[in-house]
């Protein structure tokens, strides 16, 4: 449906985003993971024909549309990252008014402004005013603009972010279940990975412009079929145990947190009884050592050196 | 288009406070510098006996409307001038008068030459009684004969000045409403011009980009809308002072307003253009008051821009709207110049909303396809 060649974006000297290889089929839930700064927002603006590329094509049903934007901006649907809404206005003139400007009218723009307030759960907020709304209802809405056309493809940019776990999960289950029955093909950027996790068939990973990896999930997880993540938990993690974790042989990657530590090491690797005796002979005090089944967050770790979310 | 004029409609019906206080502002400070006529000053005036207060000229002094003369006894003047709550008073002798000074400005040769005028003018009536050989009894009769002839004279004689050799009158209650008018004006248009901004950045301008809609829609909805309100704007000033405070426009009201439309149209296209240039609404909240408050000094919209020696500061007023508005509506209303004259400053000010529009719409554009 969509494939992305080589999509390059460069201000001035820096790439934003370089080579940018993608492809989405009807239907799909494509998630495109990476830390703030990746190039996801610059990428999806190419892709959706907002922003013109340095190089590269973007094609749908194998045609350019860099050309000819027209045929793709019907039967797509955007959800910027900002609230995009007249918050002066309430949530049934937002929509009368985006619904107006695609070219919908009469019977046929009230019935779609009704079943989106419906499937947005604001049907009894229809009247209020867009700045009296909760984080979580305006994000809801900015969804629901993006809806009134019934679009083939949506795309959504960070849809979630600042919002409470109650709003964010509403969202994700109507996402997940715009797609389940209506076909509706998703592109979700996103750099919570529980996000992209749950609702993702395929995922890409970018950090720094490129794109560092892709695959279904479990494809993806595969990258640290070498490796397992151990998980270990103090009281006050102390440098010298820090220091004796980094020269020891078998521990590929250290990641320190407040009260844990992270390492990498060899999937066939028994390293527990090492750690306790680092453990006693730095004074440290040990809560626990956990065994972690490796996450989308571990693969990014593993691939840039640096969680999701630095 | 008329969907994002009746979504900014009913926007700026929920919230219409920018509005009100530019337009409040203006006549407020319009209406404390001008309309109020607290520009007459007050000018304690005594004569040293009664007959020279009945005589041609007190009469005459009470007629003048430059100063506001307030008849009162020596001492009382003096203590005026003592106390600082006049900067001059003046005590009228038969055939000569005294000016005693407290704080010395422009008002003091002001004064000076009306009332010598005024005793320059009673010298002539004596000369010209004189010169007829009347006596006493018929000194009424030969006066007054003379001021109806003065009245409808043989010959009409008008005098003209050309523009920009010096010659200027000045309207200070006009003056203040056009100025003030025409200066909050810029602060209400780009008010409205900023949403743009900020629909840019919040990803509204790119969900209309992806509609059917044209952009062409877009600019003139946006650009229509930030000129309505504040034509609107003007136009309520305007008939609040010509309707509700009686500013006399020289009968032409309707022609003033009309003549506003250039103006209006230049300062929206430089808003236009201002909105291109930065970088965020935080930058172009830093550049608009000195923007307009630099266009307000040099354009002549605070003092006369006749007043006004420097050739830099006389230079910069020519690539002002500012300046051609008020020459506009100055020409109008004060001058009485016919459309003919004013074409020159109406085709500036619609050059420049053309250049503006057009700059100002290609910077906005360089970032999209």
């Amino acid at each position: 449906m969509i494939e992305l060649v080589d999509l390059t974006k460069k201000f001035k000297q820096m790439y934003a985003v370089k080579n940018l290889n993608m492809f989405i089929e009807r239907g799909e839930i494509v998630g495109l993971l990476g830390p703030n700064g990746a190039g996801k927002s610059t990428a999806i603006s190419m892709l959706s024909s907002l922003v013109e590329p340095t190089g590269g094509d973007v094609r749908f049903d194998n045609k350019s549309i860099l050309k000819n934007p027209a045929a793709f901006r019907k039967i797509v649907g955007m959800v910027p990252q900002n609230i995009a809404l007249y918050t002066d206005l309430t949530a049934e003139e937002n929509l009368l008014f985006f619904g107006r400007i695609y070219r919908l009218g009469g019977k046929e723009l009230n019935r779609k402004v009704d079943e989106v307030l419906e499937q947005i759960g604001l049907t009894d907020r229809r009247k209020d005013v867009v700045k009296n709304f909760s984080g979580g209802m305006q994000r809801r809405l900015n969804i629901g603009v993006a809806m009134l056309h019934d679009p083939e493809m949506l795309i959504m940019d960070e849809p979630t972010v600042g919002i409470d776990p109650q709003s964010r999960n509403y969202i994700l289950e109507t996402v997940k279940r715009l797609n389940e029955e209506r076909g509706m093909t998703v592109l979700y950027t996103s750099h919570y990975m529980e996000e992209v996790e749950f609702l993702c068939d395929r995922i890409y990973i970018m950090d720094k412009g490129n794109l560092i990896a892709s695959g279904t999930k479990d494809e993806i997880k595969q990258i640290l079929s070498s490796e397992k993540t151990i998980l270990i938990r103090a009281d006050r993690i102390n440098g010298k145990f820090v220091e004796a974790l980094e020269q020891h042989s078998l521990i590929n990657r250290v990641t320190i947190g407040e009260k844990e530590v992270t390492i990498l090491v060899p999937r066939e690797a028994n390293v527990f009884s090492e750690i306790i005796k680092l453990a006693e002979s730095t004074g440290l005090e040990l809560l626990s050592v956990d065994n972690k089944t490796p996450t989308l967050e571990d693969v990014f770790l593993h691939l840039t050196g640096r969680a999701l979310r630095d | 288009m008329i969907g994002i004029l009746l979504a900014k409609l009913k926007s700026f019906i929920r919230n219409p406070w920018t509005f009100l206080i530019f337009t409040g502002m203006s006549m407020f400070f319009a209406f404390i510098f001008g309309g109020a006529n607290v520009d007459k000053a007050y000018v304690p005036i005594h004569a040293v006996n009664d007959e020279i207060k009945d005589s041609f000229i007190g009469q005459q002094i009470e007629e003048q409307e430059g100063f506001q003369f307030s008849w009162m006894t020596e001492d009382e003047l003096k203590e005026k001038i003592e106390t600082g709550n006049a900067e001059i008073g003046v005590i009228l002798q038969e055939n000569d008068f005294n000016i005693i000074v407290g704080v010395d400005s422009f008002n003091t040769s002001l004064v000076q030459q009306i009332i010598l005028g005024i005793y320059h003018e009673k010298k002539e009536r004596e000369q010209i009684l004189l010169a007829a050989g009347q006596d006493v009894s018929d000194k009424g009769n030969i006066l007054s004969e003379m001021d109806q002839v003065m009245e409808r004279p043989i010959f009409n004689l008008e005098s003209a000045s050309f523009r920009g050799e010096g010659a200027f009158v000045y309207d200070n209650s006009l003056h203040r409403i056009f100025g003030f008018s025409l200066f909050f004006v810029i602060y209400t248009i780009a008010y409205n011009v900023l949403p743009i901004l900020t629909e840019k950045r919040d990803g509204i301008w790119d969900r209309m980009i992806l509609s059917p809609l044209k952009k062409s829609e877009m600019y003139v909805a946006n650009l229509l809308y930030s000129f309505i309100t504040g034509y609107f704007q003007v136009l309520v000033i305007f008939s609040m002072f010509r309707y509700v405070i009686g500013v006399d426009f020289h009968g032409r009201f309707l022609e003033t307003l009309l003549l506003l439309i250039p103006y209006v149209f230049s300062v929206v296209a430089l808003t236009i253009l201002i909105s291109a240039i930065v970088k965020n609404s935080q930058q172009f909240n830093a550049v608009l008051p000195l923007l307009a408050v630099s266009m307000a000094m040099i354009g002549g919209a605070y003092w006369p821009i006749e007043i006004v020696e420097s050739k830099l500061l006389l230079m910069l007023a020519k690539i002002n709207p500012l300046t051609y508005g008020m020459e506009v509506l100055q020409g109008a209303a004060v001058y009485g110049y016919p459309l003919e004259e004013l074409l020159f400053p109406i085709s500036i000010l619609i050059l420049m909303g053309v250049v503006m529009t057009g700059l100002g719409i290609h910077l906005m554009e360089r970032r999209h396809i």
